[in-house]
């Protein structure tokens, strides 16, 4: 299966901060979620992808073309949304798409139209009267028009209502039915990712935890509840994090099979979301840290 | 490349008219046409380089498919097109209201000291922020007013030396200035670029 993004062995350091070692590809023609928690590299993975930022080492390859070579190109391809408004707030949006519109070989005016009346944005009033959502909108509005290949999305529905952020998730899932397109959906919200994404990505603290499709994850992991008295120094190496109470213990388990072959029925075993995923990787990572210390 | 232009000229379309106000203010006052000429030229380009010194600004053209390259050098060729324009705007209005034409000696005069100003600004601006240049501006004019109390008629001597030199009638002495002031455009231009290509957003 072709790779529309591939990053091998990239390293970038600030102070405070790296990324190690990160080798991840998004699929052509899938919407991948990209999940970890704040401070996890997420958004400047994003910055790497987009050329925003160069790495220390490694490289970085979309549509299977480098920066060095072929910026534009790769630029011209790409269509972003980024979590903060990042038009210029003194203009309109008519006007900010007449700055924009030359940029691109591919501008569709008639599907700027249809997206400006689809999320009813007025075209002459200052950008910076917008709300949260419409700013969202008028961003994803530009992202779309110019027949993006690859849509980059930096946490879009962060600080956005239910009822638009569901309206996002329809537009994406719609956009995704021609199968040429390529979706990377950056969030902490990961229900987000329950309707849309075909792959998960998970990153945390600067390192690539796993890639999987999402239908797989509900393979493999699983949560494991059961008393306390089941734990030992031996069973406890079965879990990724443990969270004990007095009651009993809740974990989480990557290998859903063998927990199931080792504690048989004296626990209970559930469906995981994303969210337990990345609680009980920041836990087991507290533990281990514990006890190597 | 045109398009990074063009776009300063949209974002500074809402402030222009204003300008040109003031400008003819100006120039009925009968302040010396070249101090307004300068004065306005650095305002104007400037301002269009504050609009995109924002970190949202600089996110924007950098996912758009520019290079880092084309995002100096826009500025520095918008530079040339303001100046350009403001001077034909001070052209037209100082025979308008003046009847008079400006000699090409001022002209040559007025653009070098804003190229030779703007060589400087856009890289200092690129490595830290123009604000600082802002508070430099305001040291250098404290200094200049203390100057002016130890030398009352500094203000005449200047316009002395500008009047010698304006009077000079040598075409080598001003092919020399145009030489330096455009190499020392170039350096800047490529220095800007430097700057800007480490820079992280």
């Amino acid at each position: 299966m072709e790779n529309v993004i591939e990053l091998q062995h990239v390293y970038k350091a600030f102070k405070g901060f790296e990324l190690k070692d990160l080798s991840i590809s998004v699929k052509k023609g899938f919407v991948t979620g990209f999940i970890g928690g704040n401070g996890a590299g997420k958004s400047t993975t994003i910055k790497l992808i987009m050329n925003l930022l160069k790495p220390d080492s490694g490289t970085i390859s979309i549509f299977g073309m480098d920066y060095k070579k072929n910026e534009k190109e790769i630029k011209q391809r790409i269509g972003f949304v980024f979590d903060s408004n990042i038009f210029y707030e003194n203009i309109t949006l008519a006007e900010m798409k007449k700055i924009i519109k030359p940029a691109y070989r591919k501008w569709d005016d008639t599907l700027f139209n249809q997206y400006v009346d689809m999320f009813e944005l007025p075209l002459k009033k200052n950008l910076k009267t917008f709300s949260k959502g419409m700013k969202m909108k008028a961003s994803l509005t530009i992202a779309l028009s110019h027949h993006a290949e690859l849509i980059i999305m930096d946490e879009p529905t962060s600080g956005l209502d239910p009822i638009i952020r569901s309206e996002l998730l329809n537009i994406l899932h719609n956009l995704m039915q021609n199968g040429e397109r390529t979706i990377l959906f950056s969030t902490h919200i990961t229900t987000d990712l329950d309707r849309i994404a075909d792959y998960i990505t998970f990153i945390h603290n600067g390192q690539h935890i796993f890639t999987k499709e999402y239908y797989k994850i509900e393979e493999e992991f699983a949560i494991v509840k059961g008393g306390t008295n089941l734990l030992d120094r031996d069973t406890e190496q079965e879990f990724i994090g443990i969270h004990k109470t007095n009651h009993g213990f809740r974990a989480l388990t990557a290998n859903k099979q063998r927990t199931k072959n080792i504690f048989g029925d004296t626990v209970i075993i559930e469906k995981p979301t994303l969210e337990d995923i990345m609680l009980y990787t920041k836990k087991g990572e507290e533990r281990d840290a514990k006890s190597y210390s | 490349m045109l398009n990074l232009i063009r776009k300063d000229m949209i974002l500074q379309k809402k402030t222009l008219p204003f300008m040109l106000l003031f400008l003819f203010i100006y120039l009925f006052v009968n302040v010396s046409t070249s101090w307004v000429a300068i004065v306005f030229c650095i305002v104007i380009i400037m301002n269009a380089f504050q609009t995109d010194e924002t970190s949202s600004a600089n996110l924007l053209l950098n996912s758009l498919p520019y290079t880092r390259k084309e995002i100096v050098s826009s500025k520095y060729i918008g530079a040339l097109i303001f100046i350009f324009l403001t001077l034909l705007t001070i052209f037209i209005g100082n025979w308008m209201i003046h009847r008079e034409i400006m000699q090409w000696e001022v002209l040559l005069f007025i653009t070098s000291i804003v190229m030779g100003l703007i060589s400087f600004a856009f890289p200092f601006s690129y490595l830290f922020n123009s604000k600082y240049l802002l508070i430099g501006f305001g040291g250098v004019f404290v200094v200049y007013m203390v100057t002016l109390s130890f030398i009352p008629n500094l203000n005449d001597r200047v316009r002395e030396v500008v009047q010698t030199v304006l009077s000079l009638d040598n075409s080598l002495f001003y092919i020399g200035i145009i030489l330096s002031v455009g190499l020392l455009y170039v350096l800047s231009w490529i220095l800007s670029i430097r700057i800007y290509s480490r820079k992280v957003f």
